[in-house]
């Protein structure tokens, strides 16, 4: 692994990938959110992804994508806290196995680097039918969230929990400001991601030299003033609220329930928290998948996870309509029985084994290193392999781990269930 | 070297596989990947939902929906404990799934390999079953069926297929009903891993960082190196189907946006037929796959999200096609979908497009066998269905045009095609 820096705020690390079949670009802008201009930025990868300069029509740009052996291109945007990183990434097969002897790899570099730096402008704004089409690609998949209601069930709880923080800026935009976005406030929101964020460039089994020279010869024409990483923060601790909504026709109630630490001071290590949320309610060893999906029989699925930056955990389950309130005692029985109860060395060391393996598998697939090294970026951390990660889940104890559970107050319970009498 | 024959030794280059039979008659494959540090091990059965009745030494039994399902739950309890506890121990991760035609236990893993694969083979090679642990798995697996009862996709699906299929047990969700699950017995369990999970009808594949001789020397310490007594088993197939007895169907969901399926019954596709395979796999691309001027007008014309997508299903004794999407015209879109397949009939598939298909299916085959999990899996599966990946590569490559578009003349045919659609609860009163 190498990381080095290009310019300020860009960097470019290389990463071995000698066994792999596939060879894997990707670049990662992140930037703070703003709620003024969420929708843009939701509707912005959408538009990206269907074209650029070299080759602006969608359909052209799949079939150029087909005869590389259908390489995969994504464009996506997701989050680090308060931040959110917009994303684009190739991955293709090396060019030993092209059947014609075609040179791929370079190919996929001017592709990926394409999409995110030279969009297809029309008078120096996004084409306006590619934008019209991608606002109604976004409004039909903000209308389908409730289509799915386990996740329809963790945003609503989600909502509730952050209310107006910068961290409950939606992700996906909002229904009512798509209207006002144009092309014009479009193209303001990629310039203004392009001058702020801090670029990441991973490199794994392409030409790393090219892929830098060809990243600063675009950054050339762009005015940057990248800007610090989001600090963390948390939600104040409060007295549990309830919310319950029916739906005519549900089959199964979905319980999502939210946790805060109240504090952005003195974050765990992610190591800890990995190990706390194994405990808990994160593998098939864990307290919730032991005690409540297999003893009691009160769950199909149900599952513990953290968020560092925001001082969030979340219990997410499946549950029979009119067992709601049984599962959620349940589980809050389960969180205080790992707070002042015992745990024992063995379901510890149960979840480190199951880490550990997790770890040693990282370096087996393109995307978990990536995601290994990109994590610890995004952290702040000093870049360490894997293999430093597993001497630091060896460490971890008992106490550290109830000390981290223990953190977590009880926030926001979000219930949808059917409706009363229908089932 | 011929063309033929420089493709073949790419395809072999990439897959690497090598395999052996054992006495036993169990098949053992291995993806040996240099440099990788997991494993991931597949041990599978051609058991699936579909088989719902057949012959053991002479007696007839006839099985609920959802007994492969609920079978696989149950294989992770023995006497000694639950295998999970077991995994935990080694640090694997372990799971397992049920399919339309096989049932798959698997478990990925780092340290401790001689011992995950003897957890493995032990967990599925000695069944345990009792009324008391039945009766707990039913609370479990009635929440997980209404899980999928909420699933507009999995709705969809199970809607099309008793639309097409008048007698095939694909109409049955794989998982059952809660009332179809409760009639299972520790006798009725028994006979299915008596018939079907012998060695002779399983697969062990294994990918990573393996050798064939580390998962052979395994299946000895597990016994199935040796003959394996046989059961006499025969498997009965439903009655052969009539014309399409429903051509349309429509149901209402909590959904926002209407839902839909155009799904086209086609004739078996014989085991070992890799050609027949490929076409069919193929097919959903080439009518409105993302390089198709008819996906590009669906799109832009906001008819259809980009998970709109069609797909085949092929399990013992039956085949189809299906078109799924949400849309807010969705008949509309199922009419244009209709149109472009007799398009096609008439005038031919374009050339380029068939082309960069076969490119495309090509590169998604090589990723497939670049993760530990996907190559063992899918190896397993190639086999379990008579084929190798190799193969594949090789129909991929030597499959023409003239081929799919004769193949075409007598597929997606309006005859044997139905329609589902979900609408949203409120909207409507259901039409059947």
């Amino acid at each position: 692994m190498e990381r080095r820096q290009l310019a300020p705020g860009v960097f470019l690390t290389t990463l071995e990938a000698e066994k792999f079949n596939r060879c894997r670009i990707t670049i990662h802008l992140r930037y703070p959110a703003l709620r003024k201009s969420a929708t843009d930025a939701a509707v912005l990868p959408l538009v990206l992804e269907r074209g650029y300069a070299q080759c602006p029509d969608m359909t052209a740009l799949s079939r150029r994508l087909a005869r590389l052996y259908g390489a995969d291109l994504g464009v996506d945007v997701g989050s680090a806290g308060v931040d959110r990183i917009l994303s684009a990434d190739i991955c293709g097969i090396k060019d030993r196995f092209a059947l014609g002897g075609e040179n791929l790899t370079a190919a996929y570099a001017d592709i990926v680097l394409g999409i995110l730096f030279d969009p297809y402008l029309v008078d120096g704004l996004f084409d306006p039918e590619a934008v019209r089409i991608e606002k109604e690609t976004l409004a039909r998949r903000l209308q389908a969230e409730y289509n799915n209601k386990r996740l329809y069930c963790v945003r609503q709880a989600r909502r509730r929990f952050y209310g107006d923080s910068p961290a409950g800026i939606e992700l996906g935009g909002y229904l009512k400001d798509l209207p006002a976005v144009t092309p014009a406030t479009l193209k303001a929101e990629y310039d203004r991601i392009l001058s702020v964020a801090s670029i990441d460039v991973m490199v794994q089994g392409a030409d790393a030299g090219r892929v830098a020279e060809m990243l600063l010869d675009k950054l050339a024409r762009v005015k940057r003033a990248p800007v610090r990483f989001a600090s963390p923060l948390a939600m104040p601790i409060t007295q549990p609220r309830h919310f319950r909504e029916e739906i005519p026709g549900l089959t199964q109630a979905k319980l999502c329930m939210l946790f805060t630490t109240g504090t952005p001071e003195d974050l765990p290590s992610i190591t800890v928290l990995r190990m706390a949320m194994s405990l808990f309610g994160g593998s098939a060893t864990s307290r919730l998948f032991r005690n409540v999906r297999e003893k009691q029989s009160l769950c199909y699925y149900c599952g513990a996870s953290a968020l560092r930056a925001t001082g969030v955990m979340m219990v997410d389950s499946g549950v029979e309509p009119g067992r709601e309130d049984q599962a959620e005692a349940a589980i809050l029985k389960e969180l205080e029985a790992l707070c002042t109860g015992p745990i024992t060395t063995e379901e510890l060391d149960d979840c480190r084994r199951s880490l550990l393996s997790t770890l040693d598998a990282l370096g087996d697939s393109l995307g978990g290193l990536e995601s290994w090294y990109y994590g610890q970026i995004l952290r702040d951390e000093a870049l360490a392999p894997p293999e430093y990660g597993k001497v630091l889940f060896n460490a971890v104890t008992v106490e550290e781990v109830r000390e981290v559970l223990q953190s977590y107050h009880y926030s926001v319970c979000y219930a949808v269930t059917a409706k009363e009498g229908a089932q | 070297m011929s063309e033929l024959e420089r493709i073949r030794e790419k395809a072999a280059a990439a897959v690497n596989c090598t395999g052996t039979t054992l006495p036993s008659g169990l098949r053992v494959l291995c993806r040996t990947m240099p440099g990788y540090s997991t494993v991931h091990a597949m041990y599978a059965t051609a058991f699936g939902s579909v088989n719902r009745a057949f012959v053991l030494d002479g007696k007839q039994i006839d099985l609920p929906a959802g007994t492969a399902h609920f079978l696989e739950h149950k294989m992770f309890e023995s006497e000694q404990g639950d295998a999970f506890d077991f995994y935990a121990k080694t640090g694997a991760s372990a799971n397992a799934f049920t399919s339309y035609d096989r049932t798959c236990y698997i478990f990925s893993a780092t340290q401790k390999i001689d011992e995950n694969l003897d957890i493995l083979l032990g967990m599925v090679g000695k069944p345990w079953f009792t009324q008391q642990t039945i009766a707990k798995e039913q609370g479990i697996i009635g929440q997980e069926i209404k899980m999928y009862d909420d699933s507009p996709d999995w709705r969809l699906l199970t809607a099309l297929f008793r639309c097409l299929y008048q007698y095939h047990p694909i109409r049955d969700d794989i998982a059952g009903t809660v009332e179809s699950i409760a009639t299972l017995t520790p006798e009725l369990l028994y006979a299915c891993t008596d018939a079907y999970y012998r060695p002779s009808n399983m697969v062990l594949s294994v990918a990573g960082n393996i050798t064939l001789a580390r998962a052979v020397a395994a299946c000895q310490r597990a016994g199935l190196d040796k003959p394996w007594p046989e059961h006499r088993v025969q498997t009965l197939l439903p009655p052969p189907e009539g014309p399409v007895q429903q051509k349309e169907v429509a149901f209402t969901m909590p959904v926002n946006k209407p839902c839909f399926a155009l799904g086209y019954r086609e004739a078996p596709i014989p085991r070992g037929d890799t050609r027949r395979e490929v076409i069919c796999d193929m097919l959903p691309d080439l009518v409105c796959g993302g390089l198709t001027d008819l996906y590009r007008r669906l799109y832009d014309e906001a008819m259809v999200n980009p998970e709109f997508s069609g797909d085949y299903i092929s399990a013992g004794g039956c085949c189809a096609i299906a078109f799924t999407g949400e849309s807010e015209e969705p008949r509309k879109v199922a009419d244009l979908v209709r149109a472009e397949i007799a398009r096609l009939r008439r005038e031919g598939i374009e050339e380029e497009l068939f082309t960069l298909v076969k490119n495309q299916m090509y590169g998604e085959l090589l990723a497939d066998v670049e993760g530990v999990e996907d190559a063992a899996e899918e190896i397993g599966a190639a086999y379990l269905k008579g084929r190798s990946l190799t193969d594949e590569i090789e129909v991929l490559a030597t499959l023409t045009l003239e081929e799919v578009n004769q193949a075409l003349q007598t597929m997606l045919l309006e005859e044997n095609s139905a329609y589902v659609e979900i609408r949203p609860t409120g909207t409507d009163e259901e039409e059947s």
